[in-house]
Order: structure tokens, then sequence, then C-alpha cells
């Protein structure tokens, strides 16, 4: 400012010495009465003058944000939080559903699953099977590779890793040889698998993420060789995964039903061990696979050519499913994305509503600057300058609000990726980049406009001489929508449309967590065990269940004891073909959960017997089974099951053909999945290595989870226990995701209605302070107390119900994309329309009451002196 | 800007001509603002009178461009005052100013040559 300033006193400075001059001469300078305008003028010959306006105008702004702190700070405040939440969320949006996957030409891979015949009940997306893959990997011609992936099948879904301290389960996967080739990735020290360490007896090797090789094996450098025990069995080291190697987990991988790959990163990666061109061509679903193409080969070709190379099997076996390929980006984050999309957009609706907040907020203000900016324009200001000054004013406080909004938005960040559930694809790679930057950039510009376009507009438009003559009170006395009503309207209309779509959400929620599941959750424990490794013989692994079944009843609060190869809720697994034994063609007619129980199960997990009788200890050698009811409706619609038979689903010498000898309730494999077909089994049937415990405690089940594991650790001191839940958690935890979305988009939809009840309050208490003479009129006049209240509550709720009406249509059309979300619950349901209405109109009620009881309360004499 | 639009409209009248005025009358020496409108007046006949609001403006133009170099001096009357003066790329502009001058007037002449 100095250099302006030693500019302009040397301009003032030559044109004085002019008109002293011109004095002297007698010269009569009649166009120097405005020396100042000359001054200006031949200073904007150098140009610097928009800059300096610049300065000027922001610290006008700094001005007048000085003289009304409070304001100020709210609209910093609620700028920083609405910019800094939509740049935190958009951070999300772009890294997990812009950004390309972090593979080699990422491009270009896909994930293979299967398509479920049409006539099978659905099931969606199918898993794959290794002789398949085997004949995939061998023949397609449009594929550059094609991997294979599972994890040790079984509750824990890992490997037990033994000589680091207490046996433990770490989540693994058994992959293809050429997996990590597929995907394009090198481990960053060691080597990659070779072709023929994928064979059984050949595939003693281990490769480790990054963050097992951190955490267990303090980061030793020397690691590579190393030897250790997984499951028992001897093997070596010989690579670690670079630190930002991450692998889809669970059903990410695209199969619908729970698949053998673990809900956690895996730790660990062994070499598959199976010789899959001997494996056999139908069954054994239980592989996830991944595809990179040829550059320029089609998803469809690939499909095809997958298809005519299992075509004997397809023949053989009857097999009703299909390849297909899919993006593996899209696969990977095709449940998350519309949600992510729908927060988005309901925290853009949030911010819209922050800057409509403070541009009403500032239009009031202006207004009361109307005869301020009527002096300015009579000494000259022009109305661009009007203009500017009020943007500029706008700009300061969003940039004040968008810094801080960033600053809020990486703290935001890494709150959200420690709250996220583990089901959010691609969560460990959220982060901010210059991309999120450039975003918080636009929306801090598009917040600036909306913010100071109406107030500077506005201001703009004054008419000099009305306002100075006037002055401020005789502004007219409301009745035409004028802006103000415009942008309360809007805030209405955000905020009804943000409270329909959290009642909808909210709504899920609860007949999500309220939906019947087929067992009572409360009061039960859950434990899984591991009996891993070469050690354990089926004889020892039954064994074990046996001892830990009658210990474990005897546990002081323990009710009933149950067992299973996997617990409800957790999703569908062990599937094998349902069919009616006794007619000769044994084609199965649906695939269906096999469970294999201890007979205590139903009893702890509270699911009642619905026909017949349940599996007893005395059945054991005796080929019996259990139906649900679907299952027995599927079969039999309308017969009695008893007596009648079904196929089997264990171990080699398992039974092929159960005789029904009960039928049971349906059970939930998931939170928002129709219960599945399930067959039940005793547990001697199947001798598989992972198993969990259901136990039913008299009260807190807290008290008696450490004498549980006391007393499996007792039976077994090398058997891996999973960390101890509950059938409660485990639904808690099943619901995470909604709950998480459920939770922002709630809080979202509070915030708007928050602002938006602000906003009205805002323009009501200000335009009852502005009529504080004529209110005082009319009181003098005998108005009443009711009538002037309902006056000033019809001012304030016209708009809000015409904002409502348009929200409401908003919802409506809103509603096919929001379907994707809810549960049982219809995009138009009117219960929940109804309670957002009510509860915005009650909120919005409440802030137009306290002006509204203000106008009342007006002391007609004193406001007539105001006059 | 609307106050810059009202000089503008004078100054574009003179635009061109009043710059190449302007250099004419430092062609010979330094002179202050007051002193060149003067000579501008005097030199016509009090014909040109040259507006403080049109010349300052002028003056500072020509100085941003290289043309004029302005000093603080002592006036004749022993007042402080600026003086402008021409610079090499000035003088060069002048000779420019001058031969362009002399073409266009003498085409406006051969075309205004038959009276009216």
């Amino acid at each position: 400012m100095r250099f302006f300033s030693s500019r302009n006193k040397e301009i003032a400075e030559e044109i004085e010495a002019h008109l002293r001059m011109a004095e002297q001469d007698g010269i009569a300078q009649r166009e120097f009465g405005s020396t100042l305008l000359v001054r200006e003028t031949t200073r904007d010959v150098w140009g610097w003058t928009r800059i300096e306006k610049f300065v000027r105008d922001l610290r006008y702004a700094v001005r007048q944000m000085r003289r009304t702190p409070g304001f100020a700070v709210i609209a910093i405040l609620t700028l920083a939080l609405g910019l800094g939440a939509t740049t935190a969320m958009f951070s999300i949006v772009n890294s997990v559903l812009l950004e390309p996957l972090k593979y080699r030409d990422p491009g270009r891979l896909y994930a293979a699953v299967n398509l479920p015949s049409p006539k099978a009940p659905t099931l969606g997306l199918w898993l794959v099977n290794a002789r398949h893959f085997h004949e995939w990997r061998t023949h397609c011609q449009s594929c550059e590779d094609v991997a294979l992936a599972t994890s040790a099948a079984g509750a824990s879904a890992g490997v037990t890793l033994t000589g680091l301290g207490e046996p433990y389960v770490f989540p693994a996967l058994y992959v293809s040889s050429n997996f990590f080739r597929t995907l394009g990735v090198q481990p960053a020290m060691g080597r990659d698998f070779r072709p023929e360490e994928e064979l059984p007896g050949k595939n003693d090797e281990l490769i480790l993420s990054d963050s097992i090789w951190r955490s267990q094996f303090g980061r030793d450098a020397n690691v590579i060789g190393r030897a250790v025990r997984v499951n028992g069995k001897p093997v070596t080291i010989v690579g670690v995964m670079p630190p930002d190697f991450r692998l889809p987990v669970g059903n990410q991988w695209g199969p619908d039903i729970l698949n053998a790959t673990n809900a956690a990163q895996a730790t660990m990666f062994v070499p598959l061990g199976t010789d899959v061109s001997k494996a056999k061509g139908d069954g054994g679903y239980n592989y996830v696979s991944v595809v990179r193409l040829k550059p320029g080969a089609t998803p469809a070709q690939a499909a095809a050519e997958f298809y005519s190379s299992i075509a004997e099997f397809v023949r053989e076996f009857h097999i009703g499913l299909k390849p297909a390929l899919f993006p593996l980006q899209e696969t990977i984050t095709r449940r998350a994305r519309a949600g992510l999309w729908l927060l988005l957009g309901t925290v853009g609706a949030v911010l819209l509503i922050v800057c409509v907040n403070i541009g009403n907020l500032m239009l009031v203000r202006t207004a009361s600057r109307d005869r301020e900016a009527g002096i300015r324009m009579a000494l000259g200001s022009s109305r661009a300058e009007l203009f500017r000054l009020v943007l500029s004013e706008a700009l300061m406080l969003v940039a004040i609000g968008s810094l801080l909004g960033v600053a809020l938005a990486y703290g935001a960040l890494k709150l959200f990726v420690a709250a996220a559930p583990v089901e959010l694809p691609r969560i460990g790679e959220v982060h901010m980049d210059a991309r999120a930057l450039g975003f918080a950039l636009a929306a801090a510009f598009l917040s600036t406009l909306i913010c100071g376009l109406f107030p500077a507009w506005k201001l703009a438009r004054t008419d000099p001489q009305q306002s100075i003559k006037q002055g401020i009170r005789s502004q007219k006395p409301g009745g035409r929508m004028g802006t103000r009503e415009v942008l309360v309207g809007a805030e209405a209309a955000l905020s009804t449309l943000l409270l329909v779509i959290g009642g909808l959400l909210g709504a899920s929620f609860y007949r999500v967590m309220s939906a019947p599941k087929g067992f009572e959750a409360a009061h039960v424990i859950a434990q899984d065990v591991t009996l891993a490794g070469a050690k354990y013989t089926d004889k020892d692994r039954l064994r074990f269940v046996d001892e830990a079944l009658g210990r474990l009843e005897r546990i002081p609060g323990v009710q009933a004891v149950g067992m299973t190869n996997w617990l409800p809720i957790r999703g569908e697994t062990w599937i094998c073909t349902l069919w009616d034994a006794t007619l000769p063609d044994k084609r199965g007619i649906a695939p269906a959960n096999f469970r294999f129980v201890s007979p205590g199960y139903w009893t702890a997990m509270g699911i009642p017997l619905k026909k017949g009788r349940l599996i007893a200890a005395s059945d054991r050698g005796r080929a019996v089974g259990l139906l649900s009811e679907r299952a027995a409706q599927m079969l039999w619609p309308g017969q009695n099951p008893i007596g009648k038979h079904v196929g089997g689903c264990g171990d080699s010498d398992a039974p092929n053909s159960l005789e029904v000898i009960g039928v049971v309730a349906d059970v939930r494999a998931g939170l928002e999945k129709e219960p599945p077909v399930t067959v039940y089994q005793g547990y001697w049937d199947s001798t598989f290595g992972s198993r969990s415990f259901a136990i039913r405690t008299q009260a807190d089940p807290a008290a008696v989870i450490s004498a549980v594991r006391k007393t499996l650790r007792s039976i077994d001191s090398e058997a891996s226990l999973s960390t101890t839940t509950t059938m409660e958690q485990i639904i808690d935890d099943s619901a995470a995701a909604r709950r998480f979305e459920t939770t922002l988009a709630v809080a979202f939809a509070t915030a708007a209605l928050a602002l938006a009840s602000l906003g009205v309050y805002g323009v009501i208490s200000f335009s009852v302070a502005r009529r504080t003479p004529e209110i005082g009129i009319r009181i003098a006049l005998g108005a009443r107390a009711p009538q002037l209240a309902a006056m000033v509550l019809r001012q304030g709720m016209t708009p809000v119900l015409i904002g409502l009406a348009a929200g409401l249509g908003c919802a409506l059309l809103a509603g096919r994309f929001i379907a994707s979300q809810l549960y049982d619950v219809a995009p138009h349901d009117p219960a929940t329309i109804c309670a957002a209405c009510a509860v915005l109109l009650i909120v919005a009620a409440a802030a137009c009451w306290i002006p509204a009881r203000r106008a009342v309360r007006i002391d007609p004499t004193t406001a007539l002196r105001f006059e | 800007m609307k106050e810059d639009d009202r000089y503008r409209n004078r100054i574009e009248l003179l635009q061109g001509t009043l710059d190449m005025l302007l250099l004419q009358t430092l062609r010979w020496g330094s002179r202050h603002g007051y002193a060149i409108s003067q000579a501008i007046r005097n030199g016509s006949g009090d014909v040109l009178q040259v507006e403080t609001g049109s010349l300052y403006p002028a003056l500072h133009r020509l100085e941003k461009r290289g043309w004029l170099k302005s000093e603080w001096k002592q006036s004749e009357n022993k007042q402080r005052a600026k003086f402008y003066s021409l610079t090499a790329k000035g003088k060069k502009q002048l000779a420019a100013e001058h031969n362009r001058w002399s073409q266009m007037s003498a085409a406006i002449a051969s075309l205004m040559k038959e009276p009216a």
C-alpha cells in the first residue's frame, strides 16, 4: 500500500503545482472542481488500481466482519464444516470409485464369476471351480493370464502361524502361482511364486504382506529364507509384498454368496497346493478368479472361450452356471457405489444450505445497509463497485472457511477411515490428493458465488434517491415473495429432501435390525476354533468337539451349547445340491446351505422345531438330516417331508442319502437376504478343521467368556481360538456398513434442518425488527396478540411450505436412486415422508415462534417513538 | 468504471494528436505540465486548450511507455514542479509522428481542396 500512496501523493503534488501556477497567471480553472477525479484518472494510467481496489475491498470486508463478529464466526464455522465435510466425502468417492486400482494397467483386469442358472433360487453370482479355472487358463486365447485364489476355508478363513507366540489364525490366501503376475504386482523383497510351486507337495513357500512383516517379524531384513510353520507344516518365506499392496476382501471379488476369501486383508500368501488339472469338474465352487485380458480383447469374448472350454463338464454334470467377466474395479466397488454417491450428494446439499444461509444473512444485513449503499452511489461509487464490495465480503468468509474446511477434511478422513466398516472397498487407499483439493477450490468458488451473488445483486440495485430519502423503516412491509423468502424456501426444500432420505435410511436400518432372523441372538457367545495341520486326524478333531461340547455345558451360567460348521448371519457357504434322493435321476433342483451341527445347536441358538424331531446324540452313525422350512417346501410342497430322503453333503465316507426326521425354522445367513434353503446333518458327518461353538448363557455372556476360552485351551493347547464374540455382535458387525451410511445421512439431515431453521429464524426476526413501527401502529390500532403472531407465522411459514412441497417432489424423483439403498421400505413410504414433513414443520414453526413472540410484545409507544 | 469513461471520451478525441503535440512541445528541452499546457495554448493562438484531466493522464501514459522521462526541479519562479523531457525513444516516436502527420494532413488537405 505504501507504493500506491507514494504515487498518489506525487500526482497530488504535481496537480497542486499546476493549480498554483495557473492561479498566479490568473487563469480560472473551471474544471478543477474535481481534482480528485483527475488524480484518480492519472493514477489509473499506471494500471495498479485493480489490485489496489481489490485490497481495499478486502479491507472493507475485514472491517465489516469485525463489526459483526458473531455473524462472521457463524458463517466461517458453518462454511468450514460444510466445505470440510464435502471435501472429505469427495476424497472418499475419489479414492474409492474414481481412482484406478493400484495394479499394472488395471483397465484390463476382470473378475471371473459364475452366473447362476435362471432356474436356481437367487443366490447371486457364484464362485469358481478349480478345474474350470485350469481349463480357462489353458484355453483362453483372449486372456493374458487367469489367476485363482481362495482362503483356508473355515470360520477363521486363515492359517495358523506357529513359532511366534500363542498360535493365532492369520488371514491368508492360497493363490495360483501366477496370481501376483496377473495383477502386475511384484514382491518388494524376495521373489514371486514359480509355476511348479502350485502343485501339492511343492507348495512350501510363503509370501508375507508388508503388515505382518512389520508386526510379527519386526521388519527383519533377513526374513527371506527363514523357516516358519504354517498349519503345522514347515514353509520357507520367499517374499514380502510392498506396503501399498491391497486386495479386495470378501465379496468385493464379485460373488454374492459368502466366499472363501477373508473379510480381512490377507497377511500371508501360500501357493494353491492343488493340482487343478486333476480337480473335479463340478462342486467345490470355492474360489475367486481374476483375469487379465490381452490388449483389445473383450470380456464377452473371454467368457465365451471360458464356456466352450468347460463344455464337457457342463454336459457331464448338468452345470447350470455360466462364466462371466466383470471389470475388476467396478466389481470391487459395486456394493458401495450408490451409497457413496448418495452421501456425497447429501453432504453437497448441506453445503448448499450453508451457502444459501450465509447469502440470506448477508442479504438481511445488506438490506439494512441500503442507505449506506445509496450514499456511496450518490458519492460516485459505481454499481459494479458495490457489487464487488459485497462479493469480496463473501470471498473473505469463504476463503477463511475453506482453509479451515480443508484442514477439517484432513482430520475427518482419518476419523472416517478409522470408523468405516471393513466392507467399504479400498478403505485403506482413502486419501486427499490434488483432485480433492481442486474440488475444494471449485466448491469454495461456487460457495462464494452463492453466498455473495444475491446480496451483491440486491445492493447494486439500490436506488440511491429512494434509500437516502426514505431511510430504513419504510421498506415494503412484506406481501410479495422477496429474494429472502425464495432462499428460505430453497433451504426448506433441501432440508425436506435430506430428511426424507435420512428417514428412509433410518427406517430401513430399523427394519433390518428388527426383521426376524430365525434364532434368538441375545445371550449367545460365538467362538471359532480351528484345529489345523497334519498332526490332527479326523478322529482327533471329532474327539475334540465331543469333549468340548461336554465340558462347555458344565461351565456355571451356561444353558446350552451347540456347534456348527458355519454360524447364521455370516453368509452363505458350504453349498451343495439339494435333491430328492428317492428319485432315480439325482439331478439337483437347487443349491442349498449344508450345516453340520451338534444335537444341542438348535436349543443353543433358539431355532424352533417345526415338525418331527431334532437330531440326537444317538443318531450318530445313522443317515438322518433336518430340513429348513424352505427346503421342505421346495422339495415336497404341501407334503409331509418326514421319512423322505434327501441327498447329503459331507466327507467322502458320509452318507449320500439322509432320512428327513424333522423340519426347523428358516434362519438368515445374511441380515438383508431372505433365509437360504438349508439342510442340517450331524457334525460327525464332517471332519473339517474349523468349527464355531454357540453357547447360550443365563445372563451377561461377558462373565462366561474367559471360562469358555480356558476350557477349550485346556482340551488342546494348540487349538487356535478366534476372538470370542456374541451373536449380537455378529449381527451388529454385519449391519456396520448400513449403520455407517445411515448415521452419516441422518447427521447430514439434522445439520440441514438446524441450518434451515437458523435461516428461517434470521429472516423472520429481521423482518419483525424492521416492521417494529408498523407493528406498533397495528397494536395501537387494536390488533390482538394472536392476530399478530399469526401474521408473523404466516410470513415465515409460507416459503417453508412451498419449499416443503418442492422438496417432496425432489424426494419422489430421487426415489429410484435411493431405492437401491433401502430395505423393506418403499422410497415413497408415506409414514417416513409424513414424519419428515412433521419434523420440518415443527422446527420451522419453532424458529418463527421466537420472533413472533417478540412481535406480540412490542410496546407501541416505544415503537412509535422509534419512528 | 464510469468516471474513467467520462474522461476517456475527451481524451479519445485527441488521442494520438495530443500525444504528438506533447512530444512536439518538449522537443527543445524539459518543461513541467503547466508550461506544456501553456505552450500548446499559446502556440495554437488559444485554439487548443488541454484540460488537466486529459493532460496529466496523457503525460503519465507517455512516461509509462518510455517516451518521456520526468524529474522534480525548481521552476523559473522558484517553485517545485515535475519536469518532463523526451527520451531517445520519444525522439524517434516524434519523428515518426511528424511523418505520419504530414502525410495525413496533405491527404486531408487534398481531399478538402474543393470548396463546399
